[in-house]
């Protein structure tokens, strides 16, 4: 094909790019080049893509930048991993009480593939929850979360709660025995909060117990309300990230920030290709478990969350007669809104850590708490003479005298 | 174009929007919302014949109610302790208060344990030991007709 030269040699350079001083325009070859439109130029001047692209690839990394900041990149590349297995899951599942349980045992043994692609969604529920503690914990001992960035913190708490919940949607989805206890127990959570609580359990459980409209709400949410809200956060999140830089080290270090790309890149891509493959190893080495299907007459089980929510379960144990109401309420509401005002309740200058010591010694506490208690319930046998809760909620609403 | 103007379209496109958004979000608040209202329906429901009740002592009850679930009429199989003395019935919840596991009845001390921390209760379901916070529910129940009726909600 003949090319001819098109006058739209100004038209190429996006005013961002004009404005970026490291472009070389007086280059021969890249006269040439924009003399000449390429597929690339054609779609540049269309799309803007080339300035968007440089840019993030130049987002200069301020120097002792490194392995800590790969986390967020291989936590989105899970919950990428997590959003098409996901998909491919919602085309075999059905979600109602009579088929919820067939559906996803048919994709465990009869759907090629099926147990691998729901071992992948099972597993990778486990590693984003690690990914996002990992990530969090890193900004909170870097002090990443001052000004100017106390927004993408708050955003990535959101985020943090958003993963929460699609877990606990998540688990009762398959209808087995364990999800449905599970569910039992912690939608009974909400019945504690004083006032609203029996309310509240009527709107989360679509009615008085856990059944069909509990099946359908928690489906709902879980592949529509969810990602969503998951998907808007995370823009955010990304557009701030970008917007004031990585935070770098606690204390600055001497140097010239280099670029995004190649160095941080490929730290990046490393922790990706770890945190993916061990990720396909799990779905291959261990299949999704499936146990007896739900049955709500069958009281002789014992209800166990998913272990990331041990540490609660076992804290709602050891309370005391009376305190339910600081397991299921007051702890969780707490360290929730204390990490949303986290930002704003450090308000020391410094970033370092021994500058800010009530703040980290508060935090390595609340961290070591919720650390014994989950190893407390994961080594914690159930007692042999288990029995499964009696639903809580026919007896709420029962008359007492 | 005037400012006047200018902040009266302003204003006019702010009440449009108003609107739109609460004609979406207002419906759809009700109808996610709607168990909400159906809290507390309550019957009396028949669960055992009171000469299948043995004297003094309390008695596990199984009964099977039809209960609308969301779209579907089940089925659904319920248990209870049902304690006679005499003409005297009472049904005890199963569900320990503390964090709901399920009593079991001892018939040789009269007394209800529970499995999972230990809670204690007495014959009648008052606390005697352990981390409940009070006693078993006691449901109301009457008897007509040699029938006990359990009222619950339905
Ligand atoms: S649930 Fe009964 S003692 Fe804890």
């Amino acid at each position: 094909m003949a090319r001819t030269p098109l006058p739209i040699k100004e038209h190429t350079i996006s005013p961002e790019e004009r404005a970026d001083e490291t472009r070389v325009t007086t280059h021969p070859e890249e006269e040439l080049r924009l003399a000449r439109p390429s597929l690339r130029d054609w779609l540049d001047l269309r799309l803007g893509w080339y300035g968007f692209v440089r840019k993030n690839l130049d987002e200069p990394m301020p120097p002792g930048v490194g392995w800590w900041q790969t986390l967020g990149n291989l936590l989105m590349t899970l919950l990428a991993f997590q959003f098409i297995t996901g998909f491919a899951l919602a085309m075999y599942y059905s979600a109602s009480p009579e088929t919820a349980y067939d559906s996803v045992k048919h994709i465990n043994t009869e759907v090629p593939l099926g147990n691998f692609v729901r071992g992948l969604h099972v597993w990778g529920s486990t590693l984003i929850v690690m990914a996002v503690v990992a990530h969090t914990l890193r900004v909170f001992f870097w002090g990443s979360y001052k000004k100017p960035r106390e927004l993408t913190w708050l955003v990535g708490v959101f985020i943090f709660q958003v993963i929460l919940a699609f877990s606990f949607t998540g688990y009762l989805l398959p209808w087995d025995q364990k999800a449905y206890w599970a569910t039992v127990v912690g939608t009974r959570i909400a019945a504690t909060i004083p006032f609203v609580g029996d309310a509240l359990l009527y709107l989360v459980r679509g009615g008085a117990e856990v059944g069909s409209l509990t099946l359908t709400r928690f489906y709902a949410l879980h592949v529509m309300a969810l990602p969503a809200a998951l998907i808007g956060l995370m823009g955010i999140h990304l557009y701030l990230v970008r917007r004031h830089h990585i935070a770098g080290p606690v204390l600055p270090r001497r140097g010239k920030p280099v670029p995004f790309y190649p160095d941080q890149l490929f730290k990046d891509a490393v922790v990706q290709l770890v945190g993916v493959g061990f990720l396909v190893y799990l779905a291959l080495a261990f299949k999704p478990a499936l146990e007896a299907v739900a049955n709500p007459t069958q009281v002789e089980f014992a209800p166990r969350p998913e272990w990331y929510f041990l540490g609660l379960y076992e804290l709602l144990k050891i309370m005391p007669s009376g305190w339910e109401l600081v397991a299921t309420f007051v702890v969780p509401t707490g360290v929730t809104l204390g990490m949303i005002f986290l930002p704003w309740l450090d308000r020391s200058e410094s970033r370092h850590p021994a500058r800010r010591q009530w703040v980290i010694v508060t935090g390595i506490g609340i961290i070591l708490m919720i650390g014994l208690l989950t190893l407390k319930g994961i080594l914690e046998t159930p007692p042999p003479h288990h029995s499964a809760p009696a639903d809580l909620k026919a007896t709420k609403t029962s008359d007492s005298s | 174009m005037s400012p006047g103007r200018r902040k009266m379209l302003g204003a006019i496109v702010a009440v449009i929007n108003v609107g739109i958004v609460g004609a979406i979000v207002g419906p759809v608040m009700g109808f996610v919302t709607s168990p909400m209202n159906q809290r507390g329906k309550k019957g009396w429901v028949k669960i055992a014949r009171i000469e299948e009740i043995p004297d003094g002592r309390a008695t596990e009850i199984r009964y099977s109610m039809r209960t609308k679930d969301g779209y579907h009429v089940v089925d659904r199989e319920y248990s209870i302790y049902v304690r006679r003395d005499g003409e005297q019935v009472m049904c005890i919840d199963p569900a320990c208060t503390h964090l709901g596991c399920r009593v079991e009845y001892q018939v040789d001390r009269d007394r209800f344990l529970c499995p999972c921390h230990g809670g204690v209760f007495d014959k009648h379901g008052g606390v005697v030991s352990g981390p409940p916070p009070k006693g078993l529910i006691r449901h109301l129940v009457k008897v007509e007709g040699g029938n006990i009726l359990l009222h619950r909600e339905v």
